[in-house]
């Protein structure tokens, strides 16, 4: 008897799917619902481009799908192109599964048709099928299946139909069964099929084409393919190099355009020719107002006025802001907690705040610790007591009460790309930010970063391009949280009696900060990325629909595990060092705050603050101390002053700081830009993958802040000095 | 028939792509949404000022007015 080893035969039955199709066309939620569960979640190699695998057992079989980043062709000119290239080449998935849009055929084909000409072991699906009925779409697509030679399916994602029928096409196709021997083979034209065979002449030879088919590398290399050049040249052709290129030139020059445009354009063509009797659409007729439904009506309105030259940016705006105000109020209470205290309502502004997720959960913790404290303390001693009540539950409870707020950020964000409302409202500020080196999306973590920094650098995301991301990521940090914006009304309100005063304080801090992020986000595209134009605007408009619950679900959960994982155990270490350096001295354990390594690091602070401030030493280094709290959260400042002045109320410690008014709003400019929070760090640095840019943007946030703290000290006590 | 740059195109007009002369990545990005020379496109929004939004293919697409201003078409009637 044969015994094969478990691996080799999960391997031989293992059917691997490369999954592709453009942005927009469903691809994740189709993804979602064949594999259910993801998992495996890694980059894909030098890039951060996620790679989610995910595995589904049918029929005895094991498939597993290989989620590729969403692209409109297989030209490499983006690194998702090269992604997605690279693997259907080097790790030849058993077939690759194209996603095209039922909605939009005659677009979405294009990336189908290439990917058809590199390999012929594609099975499509036709998405959003649940559709094309009410848009008048009819699809044959049996025509359609017989005229490309491969499986065509018509599936909906959300209505689950279709399912089996693709994965029974997949396993027919991985088996040999249904499919293609040759990929499939455009015809250019007379003229451009005879320069394709002069070029397969000139690449017979080359080593490549034993990678590629040749045809397509030919077609490839006359379309311009910087990737492919880059191959010959590695491999020491570069006189095929040249050849092609003098080829592809002389053509060019002769046709007066890019031989790419007639590539492109006869793709089309083949596409349009290929589609003549396979898609019929019905013209529906125009119906009156009075016939449309509810929502119907109520999208084609929203859709008139977010795209409302004037009305557009301001129904924007509020609405958005409306969205996150709530969401933000769920989770803190704030901004209503603020307001309210503001005005004097301060019993109902606690009752908001006890009420809210952050606070229930604020709750449980230090329930939690005092339960725990005594149990602790007989079984284990002081040390580990403090270190778990102190250090670990802390680090826990700071991963756990950002959960919920990532979670329902996430959910709005998800809501928002979804329904296809996020692109629109995009647009009414893009010529906003376009000044600053941003495109219009950057309205969704500026927006965000006003409630919390931290899931404001994860909402860079949303970026169109690599360097406008971390554009985001290095200035979003600028943008006064909620956390700094107690501690600032603190102080304010503390020091500043007449009301006028407070909100003029107020608004200038918002005013300072958000000026530093927007050319801290100019002046890193200029001078780092040396880019001079702001990033265009090429973005899809899909229809407005309503999302489904389910996908909001998947991608609400994606983005929350992704957080819990990585920057969970950053957070829970590093709250950790800082129990150490707030609990141990030079002397040891227990020796009281003023003798351990953060009172000596504030101490080792305190010159510069008492230069800066005008602080005698003894405030000076409480200042110091205080801020290093304030580097754990923002709000920990307060609590650490009032215990450095051996617990009396925040309002009288703050005063006895005895700061002047304008060495006070030069000390607030520093607190607000000087740097964000720990967990907010960690998320720069889950984001950026990069120790040098995390370090650079804690380095960067400390100078800036200093120099325009000084420069805000040296205006108001020349302004001071004047009118006295 | 009229030739001007997409980004003069009033709203609800038809025209046909004649060239484009946008950056190398764009160009790409572009052509591979069908927006190529010989195509048809019609633009949906363009109020001065602004992206402005444009149907490619059965698809809306929005560009910002300075790709706009580098792609030439001809007005169709």
């Amino acid at each position: 008897m044969v015994v094969t080893t478990g691996k080799n035969s999960g391997r031989e039955r293992e059917i691997v799917v490369g999954v592709i199709g453009q942005p927009n066309v469903g691809k994740s939620t189709l993804f979602n619902v064949l594999t259910g569960e993801i998992s495996h979640v890694a980059n894909w190699p030098g890039t951060t481009v996620e790679r989610k695998e995910g595995v589904r057992e049918y029929k005895g079989k094991i498939i597993r799908f290989v989620d590729l980043p969403g692209i409109y062709g297989l030209s490499a000119s983006t690194t998702e192109e090269v992604i997605a290239r690279k693997y259907i080449v080097e790790e030849k998935p058993d077939l690759v599964l194209v996603l095209v849009d039922s909605t939009a055929v005659e677009r979405t084909m294009y990336l189908a048709i290439q990917v058809l000409e590199l390999t012929p072991k594609v099975v499509i699906a036709l998405t959003k099928s649940d559709l094309t009925h009410s848009l008048g779409i009819h699809i044959h697509v049996d025509r359609l299946e017989s005229k490309l030679s491969v499986p065509v399916v018509p599936v909906s994602a959300i209505k689950g139909y279709g399912l089996r029928e693709l994965l029974d096409a997949i396993i027919d196709v991985a088996e040999g069964r249904r499919c293609r021997r040759e990929p499939i083979r455009v015809n250019y034209g007379s003229f451009l099929e005879s320069t394709i065979s002069d070029v397969e002449r000139v690449l017979s030879k080359s080593a490549l084409s034993r990678k590629y088919p040749l045809r397509w590398l030919a077609i490839r290399l006359l379309e311009g393919d910087p990737e492919l050049e880059k191959e010959l040249e590695l491999l020491g052709e570069d006189e095929v190099v040249h050849g092609v290129r003098r080829i592809r030139e002389s053509l060019a020059r002769t046709y007066g355009r890019e031989l790419m445009e007639l590539f492109v354009a006869q793709r089309f063509k083949f596409i349009d020719s290929l589609l003549g009797d396979v898609v019929v659409r019905v013209e529906k007729k125009a119906r009156r107002y009075e016939e449309l439904s509810l929502t119907e009506l109520a999208t084609a309105l929203l859709d008139r006025l977010i795209q409302h030259p004037l009305m557009g940016p301001v129904v924007s705006f509020i609405s958005l802001l409306i969205l996150f105000s709530l969401i933000f109020a769920v989770n803190t209470g704030f901004p209503f907690n603020v307001l309210l205290s503001y005005l004097g309502f301060s019993e109902l502004a606690e009752l908001i705040e006890e009420y809210s997720i952050s606070g229930l959960l604020g709750l449980g913790f230090t329930y939690l610790s005092t339960l725990l404290e005594p149990l602790l303390k007989t079984c284990l001693g002081p040390q580990v007591t403090s270190l778990i009540v102190d250090g670990v539950i802390p680090g826990v409870g700071a991963i756990l009460s950002f959960l919920p707020l990532i979670m329902l950020i996430s959910l709005l964000i998800a809501t928002l790309e979804d329904s296809g409302l996020a692109p629109r409202f995009a647009i009414s500020f893009h010529n906003f930010f376009s000044r600053f080196g941003l495109s219009g999306r950057a309205i969704y973590p500026f927006m965000i970063g006003l409630g919390c920094n931290l899931p404001a650098v994860l909402a860079s995301r949303t970026a169109l391009e690599e360097e406008e991301r971390r554009q985001l990521i290095v200035s979003v940090p600028f943008i006064p949280c909620q956390a700094r914006l107690v501690v600032i009304l603190a102080f304010v309100t503390t020091y500043i009696k007449n009301p006028l005063g407070q909100a003029l304080a107020l608004l200038s801090l918002y005013a300072i900060s958000f000026l530093v992020a927007l050319l801290t986000s100019i002046l890193t595209r200029r001078v780092v990325y040396r880019r001079k134009e702001p990033p265009e605007l090429v973005i899809e408009l899909p229809p407005i629909h309503r999302p489904s619950g389910k996908v909001l679900w998947w991608l609400t959960w994606d983005y929350s595990k992704h957080f819990l994982r990585k920057a969970g155990i950053i957070i829970v270490g590093l709250s950790i060092v800082t129990w150490m350096l707030l609990s141990y001295g030079p002397e040891g354990y227990g020796v009281g705050i003023e003798k351990t390594y953060g009172a000596l690091l504030g101490k080792l602070l305190a010159p510069v603050i008492s230069v800066l401030y005008g602080l005698d030493a003894e405030k000076a280094w409480k200042v110091g101390f205080a801020l290093l709290h304030g580097f754990i959260a923002k709000e920990a400042f307060l609590e650490a002053t009032s215990l450095l002045y051996g617990g009396v109320s925040i309002d009288e410690a703050l005063r006895a700081l005895g700061f002047t008014l304008p060495s006070l709003m030069a000390f607030l400019v520093f607190f607000t830009l000087y740097v964000p929070c720990l967990p907010t760090i960690a998320v720069i640095y889950q984001e950026s993958r990069s120790v040098r840019l995390t370090l650079s943007v804690i380095l960067y946030m400390i100078g800036i802040g200093l120099v325009a703290s000084q420069l805000v000290y040296l205006v108001l006590a020349s302004l001071t000095f004047l009118y006295s | 028939m009229t030739t001007t740059a997409l980004d003069m195109v009033p709203p609800g007009t038809r025209c046909r792509v004649i060239a484009l002369d946008v950056g190398y990545g764009i160009n790409r990005r572009l052509m591979q949404m069908g927006l190529v020379p010989g195509s048809e496109v019609k633009v949906l929004d363009n109020s001065g000022r602004g992206p402005l939004v444009i149907e490619v293919r059965g698809v809306e697409i929005a560009l910002s007015r300075g790709i706009a201003k580098k792609i030439l078409v001809e007005v169709l009637k």
